[in-house]
């Protein structure tokens, strides 16, 4: 049994997905969208850990990116499914070596992940709410604010109940996100996870033997 | 009675000493039936060397620049001293600069993160300027950081308006880089170029920020129309913004 979880500083490592998050490198976005580096770091993890460690820092993981990012959105399902999935494909079979599965595996854990987020807006567009904290405090400012110039203009204040997301907005703005994240993801996946789960695998065999 | 004598025709070898003086009227009667189009074409090739050059060009662009400086000044400290008469203004207003360090501008979220947070002032909600215009408004802070929901966020909804028409309008972001402006009203009048300004009666940001300029204009949206907006503002670009605290 593999106990990667127990070296402190091999789960440090994943400080280094906030991290990059935050930073955005330039270099590696495809049309201003940065890759998923939270499957990136998880995808080798999970593989070598097994399916409780995958889950779990899958969760931790996306606490802590839903910490980054203001509104109600979060990461957490799909992370924590996507470890949980990931460990029990390391468990089973023949172990995953060559880098075109590790593509291919990063590539759905990526549109898995981009999906439920999609999903989660969608869910907020048709129930007709705002979608965030700062809607929480702002939006009936501003409708009240709006409302005393509707009502100045003869406006219908009905309007301003309308909610921000509509549905042709979601599919244009969404499907390029989840098609420029899965893309580059899936790109960057064969080069940064094959040495990722090199490094893991040594550091397991040693702890074991 | 003496007999009706047909005027004589004056003789060819007449003509022909005269021709010179007869051209020479033609060619006058011919520049008062054009206007003297000839005549302004000759005095324009001839003064050709004399004409103003670049540099007198530019010496009446730059005095035309200072021109408007100072009364673009002008103009605000009236708006100020009128608006203090008003008192559409609760609190004085205060620029604080700040450096963007981290930048997420497409994708499900689109924010910055500035390298200042409550101990330099800072406060939720207060409005962000990045040279061009408004960018967007604090959505949280922290004691060093604060972080920036933009325009094109989802989440983001401000008031502005048209100021060519006056029309009012909800900018509200799509996720893409371009926000939608929903407009109140059936019939807006707006056409693609219009200049689109932070309106004077939001409570949420400083009145008359440029904000963008309308792309395309879409008629038939229901339940009013709608505008695709161009921000003036560079998001990918900005490395320095300034935050406008409101002191009350």
């Amino acid at each position: 049994m593999a106990r990667l979880h127990q070296q402190r500083w091999c789960v440090a490592t994943a400080l280094l997905v906030p991290w990059l998050s935050l930073a955005s490198p330039s270099l590696v976005k495809v049309a201003g969208v940065s890759p998923s580096w939270a499957v990136l770091w998880l995808l080798p993890w999970a593989l070598v850990d097994g399916p409780v460690s995958g889950a779990l820092a899958g969760l931790g993981l996306a606490l802590l990116l839903d910490g980054l990012h203001p509104g109600s959105l979060s990461q957490i399902p799909a992370l924590v499914l996507l470890g949980w999935w990931w460990g029990r494909i390391g468990r089973r079979g023949r172990p995953i070596e060559r880098s075109f599965n590790l593509g291919l595996l990063a590539l759905l854990g990526s549109l898995a992940l981009n999906g439920t987020l999609w999903l989660q807006l969608a869910l907020l567009a048709w129930r007709g709410g705002r979608t965030s904290g700062l809607a929480g405090d702002s939006a009936p400012t501003q409708v009240a604010a709006g409302m005393e110039v509707g009502a100045d203009l003869g406006v219908d204040p009905g309007l301003f109940a309308t909610p921000g997301w509509h549905l042709s907005d979601l599919l244009a703005a969404g499907l390029h996100t989840l098609l420029a994240q899965t893309l580059i993801t899936a790109l960057l996946a064969p080069m940064l996870c094959s040495l990722l789960l090199l490094l893991w695998r040594q550091q397991s065999s040693t702890l074991r033997g | 009675m003496p007999a009706l004598r047909w005027p004589r025709l004056p003789s060819l070898r007449l003509i022909q000493q005269a021709s010179p003086w007869l051209l020479l009227f033609l060619a006058l009667g011919a520049i008062r039936f054009s206007k003297g189009a000839f005549l302004n074409d000759l005095y324009a090739l001839l003064s050709r060397p004399f004409w103003p050059g670049t540099a007198q060009e530019e010496w009446l662009r730059s005095a035309q620049q200072l021109d408007d400086q100072a009364r673009l000044g002008q103009l605000e400290q009236d708006n100020k001293r009128l608006r203090g008469l008003l008192d559409l203004q609760r609190g004085a207003e205060q620029r604080i600069t700040a450096p963007v360090i981290s930048r997420e501008a497409a994708g499900w979220w689109q924010q910055l993160l500035l390298g200042r947070g409550s101990l330099a002032g800072l406060h939720a909600g207060d409005a962000v300027l990045a040279p061009g215009g408004l960018i967007g408004r604090i959505t949280q802070v922290t004691p060093t950081t604060a972080s920036v929901t933009l325009l094109t966020d989802p989440h983001s909804h401000v008031g502005v308006w048209v100021g060519r028409t006056q029309r009012h309008g909800l900018l509200t972001g799509v996720g893409t880089s371009r926000p939608v402006l929903r407009f109140l009203e059936k019939d807006p009048q707006v056409r693609p170029g219009d200049v689109v300004v932070s309106s004077p009666a939001s409570t949420l940001v400083p009145p008359n920020l440029t904000v963008g300029v309308i792309q395309s204009v879409d008629d038939k949206a229901v339940p009013a129309p709608e505008a695709v907006v161009q921000l003036s503002a560079p998001v990918d670009a900005v490395d320095w913004v300034q935050v406008v605290t409101r002191t009350p």
